[in-house]
């Protein structure tokens, strides 16, 4: 808009009696009259007119819709949304303008974007079919509002709003982990406390067992039974209380740069009796050249024979035990989140992974109980075959380790397990 | 001749029972001494060729009574073997523990077999 002090000079104004100051009448209704034409040059939209009967070329296009397009007066007017926009721009203008005329009536468009040599336009745009009297003329006339930086604005609002939903949620999961690190803290120290208390009597009992074993020789056949039967049961008690604290304590990993196969290989040789005595048929399949992944070694060596172990006892009634193992890297898609899953929060879309899946071709996890398998101390093993802890320090550890643990039914029976590790150093350096 | 084990550890219980296992075959002569305030004078008396030491008793833990020996010259060099009830090996790295060379650490329950190779291992 003309800011100069002497105001914007249009021509004459006409007198009451029609006839400007320089004595030549003017009508002040007809679009080319020169003074309504200088004022609508200089108002402070954007105003352009099409002839609808004239293959809507523009006939009025004022400085403020010269601005907004970079486009002079006197190359576009004669021309078309077709010589003047591109052809998906002209499309939707020309649709506008045939509904107007459809229609009759004003049509406001709050928000449209239109390409201009200066790039891309946000505007708010009302047009009017205007008719002369002898109705053998029809104009489109529009008013073109530039709301590019509104939108821009509002834009930046909306997002910055979705950032705070988001960071606001993050804070919530935040405070959700922070009471289960708390409540995992004080049961962490409650379960050491019962450990050493418990210990201590086992101690005893076996130092018993030890020496009633050493005197047998003779005399009730029973008793070398009964014995082993209480050294194993103190062995039992023993791990049960390993498994609770292992579960519940928060202990630092020993990470190490080192690869899955030999690890599996270790673990393999650990269970070596329970596969050969069950005849389980393994089948171990390694990715070539695998990259090395940051693993507390002991510790997924525990996960590792307890995921072997968990198989074997699924296996035990099947003809065909098999034990499948199967190593592989991948990059990561979308991070799933659902039930028998437990998610860490530091897998992320584009992460190198490493992805390790146990399968067996067991008895599988009936669905019922798909959503209680890393709960401590839930079990559907005999008492003396499982303490229900095995799952739930496998996805602890899993979880030190950044990773994720996922277990579902296989659709021709049995379980897969599906652990996926990040592979250090990709994306960020968390 | 038999090798001489101090135990000192406050489980009374524990302790006797160890001791009839340790002394039946005639290889260790064993000395139980529950109160580890007066396991340093247990151990200039009885000067043994392997201590047996809990980490948590009343009074002056395991690592305390470690470094008491260590520390003392007529025992100076004695090898110590730990035995705890603590489920992390970390807990017993305390600093005095640290100091000991010659420290091997049994978890509790330990088998009879196990016991005794480490203190014959420890001994030497």
């Amino acid at each position: 808009m003309p800011d100069s002090a002497e105001g914007i000079k249009v021509p004459p104004l006409p007198d009451e009696t029609g006839k400007s100051s320089s004595g030549q009448r003017r009508d002040a209704v007809t679009p080319d009259g020169a003074f309504l034409g200088g004022v609508i040059d200089n108002l402070p939209v954007a105003v352009f007119a099409k002839d609808a009967s004239d293959d809507f070329r523009f006939v009025v296009w004022n400085k403020k819709q010269e601005q907004i397009t970079t486009l002079k007066k006197e190359k576009a007017l004669g021309r078309t949304d077709y010589e003047i926009f591109s052809k998906e721009s002209a499309d939707y203008f020309r649709e506008v303008d045939l509904s107007v005329i459809r229609r009759g009536k004003m049509i406001d468009v709050p928000e449209e974007i239109v390409s201009t040599a200066a790039g891309e336009v946000w505007l708010h745009t009302i047009k009017v079919p205007i008719r002369d009297e002898a109705g053998d003329r029809t104009l489109i006339v529009g008013i073109s509002e530039d709301i590019t930086e509104r939108v821009r604005a509002r834009e930046q609002l909306e997002r910055l709003n979705r950032n705070l939903s988001e960071k606001n949620r993050e804070l919530e999961a935040t405070q959700l982990q922070l009471i289960q690190a708390e409540k995992m803290e004080s049961i962490g120290r409650l379960a050491a406390g019962v450990a050493h208390e418990v210990k201590n009597p086992l101690a005893l009992l076996l130092m018993g067992v030890e020496y009633l074993d050493s005197g047998i020789k003779e005399g009730d056949p029973h008793l070398a039974d009964i014995l082993v039967e209480m050294r194993e049961a103190i062995n039992r008690a023993d791990k049960i209380i390993r498994g609770l604290v292992d579960f519940s304590s928060d202990r630092q990993l020993a990470l190490e740069a080192m690869e899955l196969p030999p690890l599996i290989e270790e673990s393999l040789l650990l269970v070596r009796h329970e596969l050969t005595r069950n005849g389980v048929n393994v089948d171990v399949e390694y990715e070539k050249d695998l990259p090395a992944l940051k693993i507390d070694g002991a510790k997924f060596q525990q996960v590792l024979v307890n995921l072997f172990i968990n198989a074997i006892h699924a296996m035990r009634d099947i003809d065909r035990p098999k034990l499948e193992v199967l190593v592989y890297s991948d990059t990561l898609v979308a991070v799933a989140r659902d039930e028998g899953v437990r998610t860490a929060h530091h897998l992320r879309s584009g992460d190198e992974v490493v992805i390790l899946e146990v399968k067996d071709n067991g008895c599988g996890i009936p669905e019922k109980n798909l959503s209680k398998i890393f709960d401590p101390f839930f079990t559907t093993k005999a008492t003396g075959i499982g303490t229900g802890l095995g799952l739930s320090v496998v996805s602890k550890i899993v979880e030190l380790h950044g990773g994720t643990i996922d277990i579902r039914n296989r659709l021709l029976g049995g379980v897969s397990v599906r652990i996926t590790l990040k592979v250090p150093g990709t994306q960020d350096a968390d | 001749m038999a090798r001489k084990v101090l135990i000192v550890d406050d489980e009374a219980g524990f302790t006797k029972l160890l001791k009839l296992n340790l002394e039946k075959s005639g290889e260790f002569e064993v000395r139980i001494e529950n109160n580890s305030m007066k396991a340093l004078a247990s151990a200039r008396e009885f000067q043994p060729d392997v201590v047996l030491l809990d980490v948590v008793m009343p009074g002056l833990d395991g690592g305390d009574v470690a470094a008491q020996i260590q520390a003392d010259p007529a025992l100076s060099g004695t090898p110590i073997v730990m035995l705890t009830a603590l489920v992390s090996p970390g807990e017993t790295s305390s600093d005095a523990v640290a100091q000991c060379g010659t420290l091997v650490v049994l978890p509790k329950p330990v088998n009879l077999e196990k016991l005794t190779a480490t203190l014959r291992g420890a001994i030497g």
